[in-house]
């Protein structure tokens, strides 16, 4: 079955470029530019996994992680933190924030397969 | 720097007198403890960071004196550094402080030494505190400046990388050779400018006292082939062999992901632009005994002097004269590997001649054991709860690409 991935990002360019690397490796890429849309498709669309960004107008990523988690509705889907920006023991952080895992931009188009490959789907 | 000595003879009192005095009059704090942890010394600047009283708290057990504060952060600080420092590993960091329980958020300086009696006996230990506030707040400006002009440089970048990387991967067809040339050489220099960025936010978050590690137990054998990804063209062109003798399996260890890759590029990086068209450049991972495993970077290239070993390692040094030098960089790559290296307790090491080649290496614990040259008694009553946090709090971790 066609998995589908959910991206959270304000930069059409990363939009466009991660949306390519992950339909080459099979996946159904969805995208919105900001946390409260996101957190409206991962609701409507139950998506396999989030691509979440940091910085972004209105409700950053963290705040969008922490709705993600709080709502019963979309706390099962794995996210994972997609950040161009350094933050203060950010592993740490997404971890206790309950990501699946932090990865940095930007990235081997390589690596971001291999890492979605191994989250999506694995309902938490 | 303070001075704290420790009087030998019957002058003694005229010399603790005149220490005294000179001691009130500084600016930074000075508490010093016996073997037992009892205060021996608390100067005014240090009774006002600190919220104490040197009338009762002289003679005391530091964790007993109790602040007049009702957070006593600083305090707690002491204690936790009292617990861990030894001779060989004194601490020094900025503790945050909220004067009097207030919501006024300070910063503190504590440097953190043992002291040594003239038979190079445990003395106790010094505590120097420094409000050093607005320094910390024009740096945090700082790191938050180079912070935003990287995030505005890396957006770009992903898109100039990940398609670069599409195209020299076949992902998007089979290219002509002319145009796959073209497109690794795109690929290579989006790599070398990310390599750039980072180098610029090293550079502040490592002058910075924010400066934290993200620690993850993870597979140090992947981190280093991570590392090595970026320099194939470069060795390609050169004619430059370079080489991963890594070991089979996986060798875990508690590192920083990306401090460390960021280590061995710069390593690496270095031991290309030393070497000669046509040289060597080998890059190790290997057990050093059952507690240790060594990376190491090893090039046959024009080597480095002696008298300049020490010297390799500062901030913006560059052996050869900046006017007349044939090779690039910034003179920061070493700076950046010492001080990871170092945030992680480690060392870099040099071997090298010139004319010899140079070969960098460094060791990352396994396993970490507690140190045995405590400064203080293990008797001692310096334990309290807030003295066992650690600094990088430990974590389970489910990462195990």
């Amino acid at each position: 079955m066609e998995r589908t991935v959910l991206i959270i990002e304000d930069e059409k360019l990363i939009i466009v470029s991660t949306q390519m690397v992950l339909e080459a490796a099979g996946f159904r890429v969805e995208s919105a530019v900001n946390g409260e849309e996101g957190i409206q498709k991962a609701k409507s669309m139950r998506p396999d996994l989030v691509l979440l960004d940091i910085m972004m107008p209105g409700i950053d990523g963290w705040e969008t992680l922490t709705r993600l988690k709080r709502d019963p509705e979309t706390s099962g889907i794995p996210v994972i933190i997609f950040t161009a920006r350094e933050h203060a023991r950010g592993h740490q952080k997404s971890s206790e924030m309950g990501a699946a895992d932090y990865f940095r931009k930007p990235f081997e188009p390589d690596e971001l397969i291999e890492l979605v490959e191994k989250h999506a789907g694995q309902r938490v | 720097m303070v001075v704290v000595t420790v009087p030998r003879s019957s002058e003694a009192s005229e010399t603790a007198c005149r220490g005294g005095s000179i001691l009130d009059a500084v600016l930074a704090g000075v508490l010093a403890v016996d073997r037992e942890g009892r205060i021996t010394l608390l100067n005014p600047a240090a009774e006002r960071l600190l919220e104490l009283r040197s009338m009762t708290s002289i003679g005391r057990h530091l964790d007993a004196a109790g602040p007049v504060g009702r957070d006593g952060e600083l305090i707690a600080a002491v204690l936790e550094d009292l617990a861990r420092v030894t001779v060989e590993r004194p601490s020094e960091r900025v503790v945050e402080i909220h004067p009097g329980g207030s919501a006024e958020l300070r910063y503190v300086r504590l440097r953190t030494r043992c002291l040594r009696d003239h038979r190079q006996e445990s003395a106790g230990v010094v505590f120097e505190m420094l409000d050093v506030t607005e320094e910390h707040k024009t740096n945090q400006l700082k790191n938050q400046f180079l912070s935003i002009v990287a995030h505005e440089l890396r957006t770009p970048l992903t898109g100039i990388k990940t398609f670069s990387t599409m195209l020299a991967k076949g992902m998007l067809g089979r290219l002509e050779d002319r145009q796959q040339q073209v497109v690794e050489s795109i690929r290579e220099q989006s790599l070398r400018l990310e390599h750039q960025i980072d180098k610029l936010v090293n550079l502040g978050h490592i002058d910075s006292e924010e400066y934290s590690q993200d620690l993850e137990a993870i597979d140090v054998v992947d981190v280093v082939r991570q590392a090595l990804g970026g320099f194939e063209v470069t060795a390609r062109d050169r004619a430059i062999t370079l080489l991963a003798a890594l070991p089979d399996g996986p060798r875990v260890a508690r590192i920083d992901r990306s401090e460390v890759r960021r280590a061995v590029q710069a390593l690496v990086e270095n031991a290309l632009k030393f070497t000669r068209d046509g040289g060597h450049v080998t890059v190790t991972v290997q057990d050093t005994n059952a507690e240790q495993l060594e990376i190491a970077v090893r090039d046959d290239g024009v080597g480095i002097e002696p008298r300049y070993h020490g010297r390799i390692f500062e901030k913006f040094f560059q052996v050869e004269d900046p006017l007349t030098r044939h090779h690039g960089g910034s003179g920061l790559g070493l700076f950046f590997v010492k001080n990871i290296v170092e945030a992680h307790g480690a060392a870099v090491r040099v071997e090298s001649d010139l004319g010899r080649g140079a070969r960098f290496s460094f060791e990352l614990p396994i396993h970490r054991e507690a140190g045995s040259d405590a400064c203080v008694d293990a008797a001692a009553p310096i334990t309290p709860q807030s003295a066992a946090t650690p600094r990088v709090p430990a974590h389970p971790t489910t990462d195990d690409r």
